[in-house]
This record gives structure tokens, C-alpha cells and sequence, in this order.
């Protein structure tokens, strides 16, 4: 949080976020309910969305927040590698883990790093809906009950969304040695590794799951937000588990 | 005298290098100990092995009666591991008061704490500097400072004076000097003279063996004077020789002489004469040691 908010560096960093989300509240989700409900595009969205398996989110009352989902879901996964990318690796590289092992355990490390990236994604996740919000009740302050209990809902859905991405850093950072390298790694396992699954599959012609290791694999399904139950929030959570315990396992056996 | 640290057949292999092998030892409590040996004996492996930073290949540590790294030890142990800095974002007081805060102490504890090691450093001055504005020396210092919060009974100081100027060395030598009576200190250094100023016993370390396990207070280095002289003598060794209960006379280098003494002789009444004979001559000497120089016992 301190190196967020009290260094240069986290500042510049939360400035840049805050310009990307000026950028999308202002073109993108402020103009949402004009475009939505404008006739010339009503029917386009509709067969767009439709095609999608979207047009739910047509039907929310405050339609700044249809647009808000479909960016933010895919924006605070992506935001999360880039940003939790240093969770340990430049205090291992320059010996200050040393310090505070003498203090503190290593599984007691790995939680209190995750959680604090947890926390800082938490609160700009809140930053944006309260944005959102805000946009939808100047358009019309009636709105403003509604905004406040699907923001809600959505910044939940975004933080459990968002909370395998952060442990999977974390278990980059016990690896590599850098933060770019952790982006690096995490990039090709994005990147590649369905391909190297698709690979096993087509040569073994046996379905193994593996696709069950990528986090994010239910964002496709969450993102009409229609027929939700909470065998949608399963998947993520046992990922984040999974990836926090290989951490703790990891750093365990770490020279540091 | 209880026992702070046991080490029993500790081996570290990286790869196919054998870092340490077979290292056994124990310690007491009482005054510092010297890990000394040369560059790549296994002297910073050892350390990183008592801190807990690394986990040994093969054999068993004991701290304070713990593994390293367990949390009981924490604020029990400290160290200053070599080449570990700061982070450059923070002020030196900020972190310092976050380490203690970490040992346990409450906040007013902590500032408190902090300002007491930040001055025993010499630092006051630039508390609220962040480490990347100070100098390498000023930098070693705020590592030692960290080393010194809260209470430790242990504290492991790797090459703690590389680097410093001969003032700033004193300084960390005095505090180590000044805490000797309250604290274990275990301090790895090539400088010889200033581990055979603080210290009492020596580990040698010699590719990663434990060859030597030496108490420099024993009455073995009783039997030894080593007199080192300022200018060379044609008539001096000849009549170090002849000096009665002298037995043997060593040149160990440059105008340095090992006197060994005959057992049954009053090494007091051997210094007299020895101080009376150079006074007699006009011959001026350095330095006259009670035993051999820690030099001369390692190698």
C-alpha cells in the first residue's frame, strides 16, 4: 500500500491508471446510456450482444455499467499481472527479504504480500465502480440506489476474478528473479500455454483439463452476468489456493 | 555457560560445488567469535545457513535450541548479511521502525527503538534520508543499525566493516565492544587485527572444512610473545636467542619475531628483560603481544 500510494514510482503508476480509466469513463462508459438506447444503435447492440450471449446486460438499469463489465472484466486481470508483477523479486535481488526473515515467516510473507496486492486492486476496483456510479447519477440521481447494488455486485464478481491472476504472480515472483520476467513468464504462459494444450490433446486425444490451470478460464461464462451461481466463483478460488500453497512450497525451499 | 548455537556435520552443495562439508561446532555464550577464512572458504554460506536463508544439504543447526528461521528466534537472532541493502524508496527510520514493528514492539516502542540504533550508528542525521542519498558507508551502517534493534541475543554481523573508513570501523567496533557483555556477537572479517581485538575464539574455514576451532584466551597462546620492531637489527635475533627462557625464536615476517617461551619460566620476568634488552640497545620496537597474533595461529 506505502509504495502505492507514498513513492514516486507507485504514484506515477496510479497516475497512469487513472488517465486509462479517465479515458474509458469518459468515452466509453459515460456515453454508454446515449449509444444503448439511441435507436439508430438499439437494435445493432441488441443482435450484437445477442450474438455474444450479452443482451442481459441490455437490460440493466444503469447501462454505464454493461459497458463498465465488459472493459473492467478484462482490464483488472491484465492491470493485476502488470501491477502485482513485484511482489518479492526486488526485495530477494537486493537482500532486504533477508532482513525481514529474521522477523517474519515465509508463509507469513507470501499472505502479507498477496493480500496487500489484493488490497490495493480491491480498493482501485472500488475507485472505478464509485466512478461509474457517480456518471450514472449525474445522468439521473434516481439511478444512484441501483448503482450502489450493482457496483457492489460487480466489484465482488472483479475481485474474485482478479484473485488467481495475483497468486499466480506470486508464485512468479519465488521464481524469476525480476519483475519484467515475471511478465515475461506470465505473457508465455497466457500466450502459449493453450497452444502446448491443445498440442497434448490433439497428439494424446484425450481431454486432461489442463485448461483448468489458467486463471480467468470462467470469464467467458461470468460475462453475460446471467444465471450466476457459485459454482462460477469454484474454479477461481481453488486456483488461488492451489497457486498460494505452491507459493508457500516454493518459498519454503528458496534460497533468499 | 549455555549453548547458543550447535552445528552438527552441516553440509551445503551447489550443484556439483561442495560449499561446506562436514562443519561441526558449538558455541557458548560469551564474548564474539571470528569466522574467518579466505574468499570462498564458506564463510557467508555458514552465515546464511545459521540465518536461515538457505536449508543445509545434510546435518542439523540448533539456535538458541531452534532451527534457524523459527519464529521463536525472531528478535532473538540478528544479522547483518553481506551485500544486503535497504530498500532505496524508503527513509533509513521508516524502515528501521518497520523491522521493529515486526519484531513485535508498538509503535511508540519502535520510533523509540529506532532513534536509540540510528545514534549508536552515528546516523542521526540522516534518519530520514532514504538509503539511494547516502553513501556506501553511511548505507552499511543503517544495515548494522537494523541489526541492533530490540534485544538480540544473537547477532551476526558478515564483513561489517568492509568498506568503512578507519573512523566509522572504530565506531562499529566500539559498539561491538560495548554490547560484548550482553550480546553473542559472531563477526566474519578479513581483517585479522580487529577480530583478534574483539574476539575470544576463531572458526577457520578453509574450503568449506572447519580446520581450526580456536580459543585465543587459552594458556597454550600463553607460551608465545610476538614482538614486531620498527627498524631491522643485525645484533636483535641473535640476542632474542640467547635471552634465557627463550626456546625458540621465529622470524614470522618483516621484523616480526615469534618467541616461543620455555614452560617453566615466568613470562612476565622474559617481558622485563625482553623490554630491558631493547631499551639497553636503543632498539625500537612496535608492538609487544602476550601470545601469537591471530596471523600467526591461522596460518
Amino acid at each position: 500500500m506505502i509504495r502505492l500510494f507514498n513513492t514516486k514510482r507507485g504514484l506515477l503508476a496510479l497516475l497512469a491508471f487513472a488517465t486509462i480509466w479517465f479515458i474509458i469513463l469518459y468515452h466509453f462508459v459515460g456515453s454508454a446510456a446515449s449509444i444503448v438506447t439511441s435507436n439508430t444503435f438499439e437494435s445493432m447492440a441488441h443482435q450484437l450482444f445477442g450474438a455474444l450471449g450479452l443482451s442481459a446486460l441490455l437490460d440493466w438499469p444503469v447501462s454505464e455499467y454493461a459497458i463498465y463489465w465488459l472493459v473492467a472484466v478484462y482490464f483488472f486481470p491484465i492491470f493485476s499481472v502488470l501491477a502485482c508483477s513485484d511482489q518479492i523479486c526486488s526485495d530477494k535481488q537486493r537482500g532486504t527479504l533477508r532482513f525481514i526473515t529474521l522477523r517474519s515467516t515465509r508463509l507469513e510473507l507470501i499472505a502479507g504480500r498477496y493480500l496487500g496486492q489484493l488490497l490495493i486492486v480491491s480498493i482501485l476496483i472500488m475507485l472505478t465502480i464509485a466512478a461509474t456510479a457517480i456518471l450514472a447519477s449525474v445522468r439521473d440521481i434516481a439511478l444512484f440506489g441501483e448503482s450502489v447494488l450493482i457496483g457492489a455486485k460487480l466489484a465482488f464478481e472483479l475481485l474474485i476474478v482478479v484473485m488467481p491472476f495475483i497468486a499466480l504472480m506470486s508464485l512468479l515472483n519465488i521464481i524469476v528473479s525480476s519483475a519484467r520476467m515475471a511478465i515475461v513468464v506470465a505473457t508465455l504462459f497466457f500466450g502459449l500455454g493453450p497452444l502446448i494444450i491443445t498440442f497434448i490433446k490433439y497428439q494424446l486425444g484425450r481431454e486432461f483439463y489442463l485448461s483448468l490451470i489458467f486463471p480467468g478460464g470462467q470469464i467467458n461464462s461470468i460475462l453475460s452476468q446471467n444465471g450466476l451461481d457459485g459454482s462460477h466463483y469454484i474454479l477461481p478460488l481453488i486456483q488461488t489456493v492451489v497457486l498460494l500453497t505452491g507459493s508457500h512450497l516454493l518459498m519454503k525451499r528458496t534460497a533468499i | 555457560m549455555s549453548l547458543i548455537i550447535e552445528v552438527e556435520n552441516v553440509c551445503k552443495r551447489y550443484g556439483d560445488k561442495q560449499a561446506l562439508q562436514g562443519v561441526n561446532f558449538s558455541l557458548n555464550q560469551g564474548a564474539p567469535v571470528a569466522l574467518v577464512g579466505p574468499n570462498g572458504a564458506g564463510k557467508t554460506t555458514l552465515f546464511s545457513l545459521l540465518c536461515g536463508y538457505i536449508q543445509p544439504t545434510s546435518g542439523s543447526i540448533k539456535i538458541l535450541g531452534h532451527k534457524p528461521a523459527n519464529s521463536a528466534l525472531f528478535g532473538r537472532l540478528s544479522a547483518l548479511p553481506q551485500d544486503a541493502q535497504l530498500d532505496p524508496r524508503f527513509s533509513i527510520a521508516r524502515q528501521l521502525t518497520f523491522y521493529a514493528r515486526l519484531q513485535g514492539m508498538s509503535k511508540k516502542l519502535a520510533l523509540k527503538d529506532t532513534q536509540r540504533v540510528i545514534a549508536m550508528v552515528g546516523l542521526e542525521d540522516a534518519a530520514n534520508s532514504r538509503p539511494s542519498e547516502l553513501s556506501h558507508g553511511m548505507r552499511k551502517r543503517a544495515t548494522i543499525a537494523q541489526a541492533l534493534l530490540g534485544a538480540p541475543e544473537i547477532v551476526m554481523l558478515d564483513e561489517a566493516t568492509a568498506g568503512l573508513d578507519p573512523i566509522n570501523a572504530k565506531e562499529i567496533r566500539a559498539i561491538v565492544a560495548e554490547h560484548a557483555n550482553d550480546v553473542n556477537f559472531i563477526l566474519s572479517s578479513h581483517d585479522l587485527s580487529e577480530l583478534e581485538r574483539l574476539c575470544d575464539q576463531v572458526l577457520y574455514l578453509e574450503s568449506g572444512q572447519l580446520k581450526q576451532h580456536t580459543d585465543l584466551n587459552s594458556k597454550e597462546s600463553n607460551r608465545f610473545i610476538t614482538l614486531r620492531m620498527k627498524q631491522e637489527y643485525p645484533e636483535f635475533l641473535p640476542s632474542l636467542m640467547a635471552m634465557q627462557g627463550v626456546t625458540h625464536v621465529t622470524v614470522t615476517q618483516d621484523r616480526e619475531y615469534l618467541l616461543s617461551i620455555d614452560t617453566q619460566q615466568n613470562t612476565v620476568a622474559i617481558e622485563i628483560a625482553l623490554l630491558t634488552m631493547l631499551d639497553k640497545n636503543s632498539w625500537l620496537y612496535a608492538q609487544l603481544i602476550n601470545g601469537k597474533t591471530l596471523e600467526n595461529q591461522l596460518f
